[in-house]
């Protein structure tokens, strides 16, 4: 039996909690881990270091709760979706009624760029959905942006307070948001002329692109292997579901390589895509894998057709559209 | 990949797909000097006439004829030209030959073969192929080498991509991948290098299809040393091998693309280890 603001909810219970003070996250944030162990549900903590520390000093060594390192969970939308799919199918198989998460997700206030969380908040309400999670995204208001606050209060149908829970009249349904979601922005090097274009590319070419590139700059080399896996993946799904002429564009920088593929076809139907990995969708596996191991990965349909954006290395917060 | 026939030792198989017939002599007389020089007995295969004038320009040539050591063939001769070849067969008869090489007091059996008209339908090339992977075997552990010519023009890309990507060596275009037994049998039982990309997306999975390996101890191990980069599709068809094999496929390599695609893809019955 599921506990809490939760019992007898279907599937995942997804929160947005807003605080404007450590006092304020502790009051939402604690009761809700407190009841969890309580009930013996399993509780888990995936938080950045600050709120994390702010719960070890207010709970102690609580028996029961499960400390994640956060910055290893959400390094990346589809991953943090892999990983928590198999630590929830694993509590599920142990016999788990709910599963109580409380997760810091990542946003320029922290460092990190937006856009494609803004995917992840929206579609973990379908990917987490045949579990019984509940999960709770706390957001600073003393640092979240306001437009991803505004993100927020759309992906998340129900609100934590410290005064309770309930559902949010803000919330959109996963689908309409990210087919209205505008296109991500462009990364700070794309400001200067691409160091490559290639007009009509090859999975060949645009490997040996990011190897030549990748011989001038800082990034690491599993990253760059990431990448050469990931531009490779992107041309084989241009030249399969997209149309012809597949170009590519990279920039090169210190600290990242930026490569943006191109064809003139419409781009993936699944609003999900990259995020889930979707066997039966046109080039949703290879969209998917490209997710896991980029640093950042944007998509976007214009009117000359499809773009997928991919970034090894540290990527820069994005220029505003 | 190579760019002549020079060079080649007594376990080499080498596919050369070759746009007009003065490329294809030129090849076959560079295989068959050396193999001379190397006291192999050199056995000619091609179709028609053309071999006794392929072959006159060689130094001592009536006398190798004369005393065994070249050994001029027709295709129908050798195989079953025609029909579908039979790869066991195939095999045999060559091992034979071989022997009898040896017998004879050659090095082994060298051999030049333009079997073009030999894979001219989807079965026969099917069972071609089948038979390249199969000779190749042999090959590995006996004096037996090759020289398979192939004309572009007449079968072209996509034929000569699934037959040159089942010979150890192959000239520049022919394939972008190889897939062949292992010539170091601590290293694995087959060895598996160059690029498997969109490109091959087709022709890879009929390759694992036609080598049909067996695997040892419920492992099938492959020296994949000389992979330089493999995409998902291609590890996902390596994973049906392992489930046909109802064995777990090692890939022995240094690189680090199979691993990373192994635990995103959550592969059971693929393993990637570096090389011993």
């Amino acid at each position: 039996m599921r506990t809490g603001a939760a019992a007898g909810h279907q599937g995942y219970f997804h929160e947005a909690a807003l605080y404007g003070s450590d006092d304020e996250f502790l009051a939402i944030v604690v009761p809700f881990l407190e009841d969890g162990l309580k009930a013996g549900e399993p509780t888990l903590v995936v938080l950045d270091e600050p709120n994390e520390k702010l719960i070890r000093g207010a709970m102690g060594r609580a028996a029961g709760l499960s400390f994640l390192n956060g910055a290893a969970q959400y390094a990346r939308p589809a991953s943090a979706i892999r990983k928590q799919r198999s630590m929830l199918a694993s509590h599920v198989a142990d016999g788990a009624a709910q599963i109580r998460v409380v997760g810091d997700v990542p946003h320029p206030g922290t460092g990190v760029c937006w856009d494609w969380w803004a995917r992840y908040e929206a579609a973990v309400n379908h990917a987490y959905d045949d579990f019984p999670l509940w999960g709770m995204c706390p957001y600073d208001t003393r640092t979240t942006p306001d437009d991803v606050l505004a993100d927020v209060a759309r992906t998340h149908p129900r609100i934590a307070s410290a005064a309770g829970h309930h559902s949010n009249d803000g919330f959109e349904d996963p689908i309409g948001f990210l087919a209205r979601l505008g296109p991500a922005g462009p990364d700070p090097l794309e400001l200067a002329p691409p160091s490559v274009e290639l007009k009509s590319c090859t999975p060949a070419a645009a490997r040996e692109a990011v190897l030549r590139a990748a011989a001038g700059s800082d990034v690491p080399a599993a990253e760059v292997d990431d990448l050469l896996i990931a531009v490779s993946e992107a041309v084989a799904n241009a030249h399969r579901h997209g149309k012809p002429s597949v170009r590519l564009r990279l920039w090169a920088g210190w600290e990242r390589l930026v490569v943006t593929v191109a064809d003139r076809g419409r781009g993936p139907a699944d609003p999900f895509a990259g995020l889930v990995p979707a066997r039966n969708s046109p080039g949703g596996l290879g969209l998917w894998i490209i997710h896991q191991i980029c640093a950042r990965v944007t998509m976007c349909v214009g009117e000359d057709g499809f773009t997928i954006r991919m970034v090894a290395g540290k990527p820069g917060l994005p220029l505003t559209l | 990949m190579v760019v002549t026939a020079v060079g080649l030792g007594p376990h080499d198989h080498l596919c050369w797909a070759y746009d007009d017939a003065a490329e294809f002599r030129d090849r076959a007389i560079e295989f068959v000097t050396e193999g001379l020089a190397g006291g192999y007995r050199i056995c000619y295969v091609v179709d028609g006439e053309s071999a006794r004038a392929d072959l006159a320009g060689l130094e001592g040539i009536q006398d190798a004829i004369h005393r065994g050591a070249v050994q001029i063939d027709s295709l129908a001769e050798r195989y079953t030209a025609g029909n579908v070849i039979d790869p066991e067969r195939q095999v045999e008869a060559y091992a034979v030959a071989t022997e009898s090489a040896l017998a004879a007091g050659f090095a082994g059996l060298r051999v030049v073969a333009d079997a073009t008209h030999l894979v001219g339908s989807a079965e026969q090339l099917d069972a071609f192929a089948r038979y390249e992977s199969l000779v190749d075997r042999y090959m590995a552990g006996n004096p037996f080498s090759a020289l398979c010519a192939y004309d572009r023009a007449e079968l072209g890309d996509h034929a000569i991509a699934q037959l040159a990507c089942l010979h150890p060596n192959a000239n520049s275009g022919a394939t972008p991948f190889h897939l062949h037994s292992s010539r170091d049998a601590d290293a694995g039982e087959l060895e598996l290098s160059g690029a498997l990309d969109m490109v091959s997306h087709e022709v890879f999975p009929l390759a694992l299809l036609r080598t049909d390996p067996r695997p040892i101890g419920g492992e099938l191990v492959i020296d994949a040393t000389g992979l330089d980069f493999v995409d998902h599709n291609s590890m996902l068809a390596i994973s049906e091998l392992a489930g046909r094999s109802q064995a777990t496929v090692v890939l022995r390599t240094s690189g680090p693309m199979p691993a990373r695609l192994i635990e995103i893809l959550g592969l059971c019955n693929v393993r990637a280890e570096p090389p011993g």
